[in-house]
C-alpha cells in the first residue's frame, strides 16, 4: 500500500485507529500489518542494517500499541508512524560511528559567469534497464545514498523511494513545501553526479559490445 | 532565453510536474538550443529513477516477520 492515500482509505484506516484507541485489538493487528513492512524499509533504508531495522520495527509496534491514546489526529496517523520510526531510527544511528559525509557542494552544477554550464556531459541514460539486475549496482547506489547528508537523505527516501507526496514529507518532518523540495533537488543532483561515473563506464562498456 | 542554471535550478520542479506552463515552455524551449542540458535532463532522470527502483526492493526478512507475529499475539494475550 502506498502511503499517497485516497480519501477512502484514509477514513478506513481513521476508522482502525478509532477502534484499536477503543480497546480492539484486531485493529491493532490490522494497523501492524498495514505498517510494518514500510517502517522496516524506511529504517532499512537510512540504517542499511538488517539488525537495527528489526529492531526499530519492534520498538516502533511496541510505540504504536502503548501510545495509540496518545495520537489526537491532528495530522495523519501515517505521518505520526512516519515521526515515530525516524525518532527510533535516529537514536539507533546516534549510538554509532558516523562515516563523513562527502560534501553536497562539490557536487553541485558548475557554472561559467553567465550561467551556463561548464562541464563536459556524457549521456549515459540509454539502455539502462538492464543495470538493475547487477548486484553490483544495487551497492553503489546504496553506498551513494549513504553518502547524502541527512537532510536531504530522509527526504530523497520519503519522497522518491517511499513515494510520498511533497505535502505529506513536509508534514512529516514539519518542513515548509520550498525546503521539501529544495532538499529532494539537491539530493537528486548530488546522487546524479556521484554515480555518473558507474554509469558512464557501464554505457562504454555495453556499446563496445 | 533562460540560462543553463535557472534550467538545471528548476528541474526537479520540471519533471514533477510542478511548474506553470510558461516556465515550463521557456525550459523546453532551453533544451532544444542546448545538448548538456539535454543529456544533464536525461542522465538526472535516469539516475534518480535508477535510485528509487534499487532502495524500493526491501523485503522484511521472513524471521522479522515472524517475530512481529509473535509479539503481537503476547500484547494481544496480555491485553485480552
Amino acid at each position: 500500500m502506498s502511503f499517497t492515500q485516497n480519501k477512502e482509505t484514509k477514513e478506513a484506516e481513521e476508522a482502525l485507529v478509532r477502534e484499536f484507541q477503543a480497546g480492539n485489538l484486531d485493529a491493532y493487528d490490522k494497523i501492524a500489518e498495514i505498517y510494518q513492512k514500510k517502517i522496516y524499509a524506511l529504517s532499512f533504508n537510512l540504517t542499511r542494517n538488517t539488525m537495527d531495522a528489526q529492531d526499530v520495527t519492534q520498538e516502533v509496534l511496541i510505540t504504536l500499541f502503548k501510545k495509540v491514546h496518545t495520537f489526537k489526529g491532528k495530522s495523519a496517523f501515517s505521518s505520526w508512524v512516519y515521526r515515530i520510526t525516524l525518532n527510533a531510527t535516529y537514536m539507533k544511528l546516534r549510538s554509532k560511528k558516523k562515516e563523513p559525509n562527502v560534501s553536497l557542494e562539490d557536487l553541485l552544477p558548475s557554472y561559467n559567469g553567465f550561467g551556463y554550464q561548464q562541464e563536459k556531459i556524457q549521456d549515459w541514460s540509454e539502455n539502462t534497464e538492464s543495470l538493475l539486475f547487477a548486484n553490483e549496482t544495487r551497492e553503489v547506489i546504496q553506498k551513494a545514498v549513504d553518502q547524502l547528508p541527512e537532510k536531504e537523505k530522509v527526504v530523497f527516501i520519503l519522497r522518491d523511494v517511499e513515494g510520498l507526496s511533497t505535502e505529506k514529507v513536509s508534514d512529516i518532518l514539519e518542513l515548509t513545501i520550498p525546503a521539501v523540495k529544495s532538499r529532494l533537488h539537491r539530493a537528486r543532483l548530488f546522487l546524479r553526479k556521484k554515480l555518473s561515473p558507474y554509469f558512464e563506464e557501464y554505457h562504454s562498456r555495453s556499446e563496445k559490445q | 532565453m533562460i540560462c543553463c542554471k535557472e534550467c538545471l535550478d528548476l528541474l526537479s520542479d520540471y519533471l514533477d510536474g510542478d511548474l506553470d506552463p510558461q516556465t515550463s515552455a521557456d525550459l523546453d524551449e532551453h533544451f532544444q538550443d542546448c545538448p548538456p542540458c539535454i543529456a544533464f535532463l536525461n542522465t538526472f532522470k535516469t539516475s534518480t529513477n535508477l535510485c528509487r527502483e534499487a532502495l524500493r526492493q526491501v523485503d522484511v526478512p521472513e524471521i522479522v516477520q515472524i517475530k512481529m507475529k509473535e509479539f503481537i499475539d503476547q500484547q494481544k494475550q496480555e491485553k485480552g
